[in-house]
């Protein structure tokens, strides 16, 4: 205890305000003014231990470090007061390898991975049981999906870049993964893992635990050539097994594509692959494979998701647009929000590129992400005889770009025909106006736009969601002085975009008070009433 | 009171170790298991104390149910399986003293009591052997 010191982080020097740094001379403790580490003991669970303590004595002229080992005891009636059990207060030293041991130790640990119980994924299904009994009825997130013998195989290199079965598919996980193959060809046709067969022959239970299977069909066949061309074959989707054909090997499975559609409750109902099939060369020692799986609910387009149900940090934030001619909330009901397809378009600010001409970019826009603070800017250069409508015309377009969406959803899974789960976008204008130009027909243009999304945090304490609850769009102007002739000028546009949490403080809330419920029997008072 | 051999201190230490052995032993059980709760107690070590625990009861009821019907009907045989009996439960007290997995400061206090009381009955039983015989 003696020999221990946490506040010792520089070496061979003294630490300040360190009391029990070894490297600190006498003249050193005369400068400190408290003990950083009063006292360093061992564990405080036991009876009596020894304690290190540190103090310094300001009163003495010059101040001095006072060191006192003493033995602390515990006045509990529960201090621990032996042990018989080696490692019981402390961590266990891993084996040090012998002569003796090194085989089984490499057995244990000489893999690329290993667990505390290796073989229990395989074989210890049934164990599982007892804390997944009341959940039965369908998947959860992030359970693997479970075929007849094991599990749904999706290939992904582990540790090296080469494939390993191992990796089951995780529900609603969309994954996709590509790795490399070690191949022969002369064996081609007997390598499992390149023939169709592989990927399909496997049954899925449609419910963990239950009899029911989903087959997996296949959805479609693509032939890639040796030289990268890929066409889709029309025909019927069979099974097309590798066999060699002079010195190529084809029909051997480049990738996997597979669409698992659920309903909401969690149980599969339907299984698709689509293939990737090529010829590989004699020559060819390995082939790379990818490997691509997602997920569709039943009676739903798969729109991709920024969040479920919270906006999850760095995912597009999503937005839309009311059809036009629905003005009124009485058509709330019938209308729904109209997005663009892609994610990354749906809300946008301007980009920065490096050359800072705001037209050289063409309509450069980068996405915004929830949670990302994101400011960008560039120049714009004005020929000299430009009029006020064009150029407000022009500096609009670039700060809004061409779609500007008017409702943001509130959540990252909120659907389009929920209209109240999306928030409308509320639009402010501020002018800048100078004294000096008042006099003069003051043409606005717009030069910033400023984009505040306030955003709370939603639900339980323990697993809080992200919400968006406001978003503000400040477009601010300012006053352009035309000139009929004179040199270009230019000015300097900008948008930003800033997250701001405006969550009220967490209240806890508790269960009710349960209430007695106690009542008589209505002939309780018998023979009186 | 020369025609009388049973001891009177000794079956009221019988007694009152009896009172004292179940206090003991719900004591020690529960301790174990705050124990199993607070430490790291690994399944082996935690059934091996949780059994001979269990083995001094049964070891104890035995001896006490011995002790005081030898010392009631004066006879040698059952004072002296209890005396045997007892050298056991001495040695599981002296195991769950300083060999248990983990000794607490209110294990020491209650073996030691209890070894207290064993010595003062072994004390007590060969005097009332010796008087019988």
């Amino acid at each position: 205890v003696a020999k221990l010191c946490v506040c010792d982080l520089l070496v061979a020097q003294c630490d300040v305000n360190c009391c029990c740094d070894p490297d600190c001379t006498a003249d050193d403790f005369s400068l400190f003014t408290t003990c950083s580490v009063p006292i360093v003991t061992g564990d405080s669970r036991l009876c009596s231990q020894k304690a290190a303590v540190y103090s310094l004595d300001v009163e003495a002229n010059p101040p001095e470090r006072i060191f006192k080992l003493i033995d602390q005891t515990n006045p509990s009636l529960f201090c621990i007061h032996a042990t018989n059990y080696e490692e019981a207060l402390s961590f266990r030293s891993p084996e040090m390898p012998t002569s003796e041991n090194f085989d089984r130790l490499l057995k244990e640990f000489g893999g690329p991975a290993f667990s505390a119980e290796p073989d229990n994924w395989n074989t210890n299904l049934d164990a599982e049981n007892p804390s997944d009994a009341n959940e039965t009825y369908g998947y959860e997130y992030g359970v693997p999906i479970q075929t007849v013998d094991a599990f749904l195989r999706l290939p992904s290199p582990v540790v090296s870049s080469w494939c390993s079965d191992a990796n089951p598919a995780a529900f609603l996980v969309n994954q996709a993964t590509k790795c490399t193959r070690s191949v022969r060809v002369e064996k081609c046709d007997n390598i499992r893992a390149l023939s169709m067969l592989f990927y399909t022959n496997c049954s899925i239970l449609a419910v963990p635990r239950s009899s029911q299977v989903v087959n997996i069909s296949i959805q479609s066949i693509t032939v890639q050539s040796l030289n990268g061309t890929r066409t889709l074959l029309n025909g019927s989707n069979v099974l097309r097994l590798p066999m060699l054909l002079d010195e190529l090997c084809i029909n051997v499975v480049l990738g996997v594509s597979y669409h698992v559609t659920h309903t909401d409750a969690g149980e599969i109902i339907e299984a698709a692959a689509a293939f990737v099939l090529g010829a590989i060369k004699k020559e060819a020692l390995s082939i790379q494979q990818s490997f691509e799986i997602s997920f569709t609910q039943v009676n739903t387009e798969p729109v991709p998701l920024s969040g479920n149900p919270g906006y999850v940090v760095g995912l597009p934030v999503r937005a839309g647009f009311r059809p036009q001619g629905y003005p009124l909330p009485v058509d709330i009901d019938t209308s729904g929000i109209i997005q663009n397809t892609n994610k990354h378009s749906q809300f946008t600010i301007l980009q920065s590129t490096a050359s800072q001409d705001c037209l050289a970019a063409q309509g450069a826009r980068t996405p915004i992400l929830f949670g990302y603070n994101m400011i960008s800017g560039c120049k714009l250069r004005i020929p000299a005889a430009m009029k006020c409508q064009p150029l407000t015309q022009t500096l609009l377009d670039l700060l809004k770009g061409q779609s500007f969406p008017e409702y943001v959803a509130s959540f990252g899974n909120s659907q389009s025909q929920d209209v109240l789960d999306w928030v409308p976008i509320t639009h402010l204008h501020i002018s800048e106006q100078r004294v000096s130009l008042l006099f003069q027909s003051s043409c606005q243009i717009p030069v910033s736009l400023e984009l505040e999304v306030k955003w709370t945090k939603y639900g339980s304490l323990v697993n809080p969601q992200a919400r968006i609850v406001n978003v503000t769009a400040t477009l601010t102007s300012t006053a352009w002085k035309r000139v009929s002739s004179g040199r270009e000028r230019m000015i300097p546009v900008m948008s930003s975009v800033v997250f701001t949490d405006v969550s009220a403080p967490a209240e806890p809330g508790y269960k009710a008070w349960p209430t007695i419920n106690i009542k008589l029997p209505h002939d309780f008072f018998f023979p009186f009433v | 009171s020369s025609c009388q051999l049973s001891s009177v201190p000794l079956q009221i230490l019988l007694c009152a170790h009896g009172i004292y052995y179940a206090f003991y032993f719900a004591a020690t059980l529960a301790i174990i298991v705050y124990k199993s709760q607070a430490f790291s107690y690994p399944d082996g070590f935690l059934v091996a104390d949780v059994v001979l625990l269990l083995l001094m009861a049964a070891l104890e009821v035995l001896r006490l149910q011995l002790g005081s019907r030898g010392n009631l009907t004066e006879e040698e045989a059952p004072l002296g399986l209890s005396l045997a009996a007892t050298a056991g439960s001495g040695a599981l007290s002296v195991y769950f003293l300083g060999w248990q997995t983990y000794v607490l400061r209110a294990d020491v206090i209650l073996n030691a009591l209890l070894l207290v009381a064993y010595g003062l009955e072994s004390v007590l039983k060969v005097m009332a052997i010796a008087a019988l015989v």
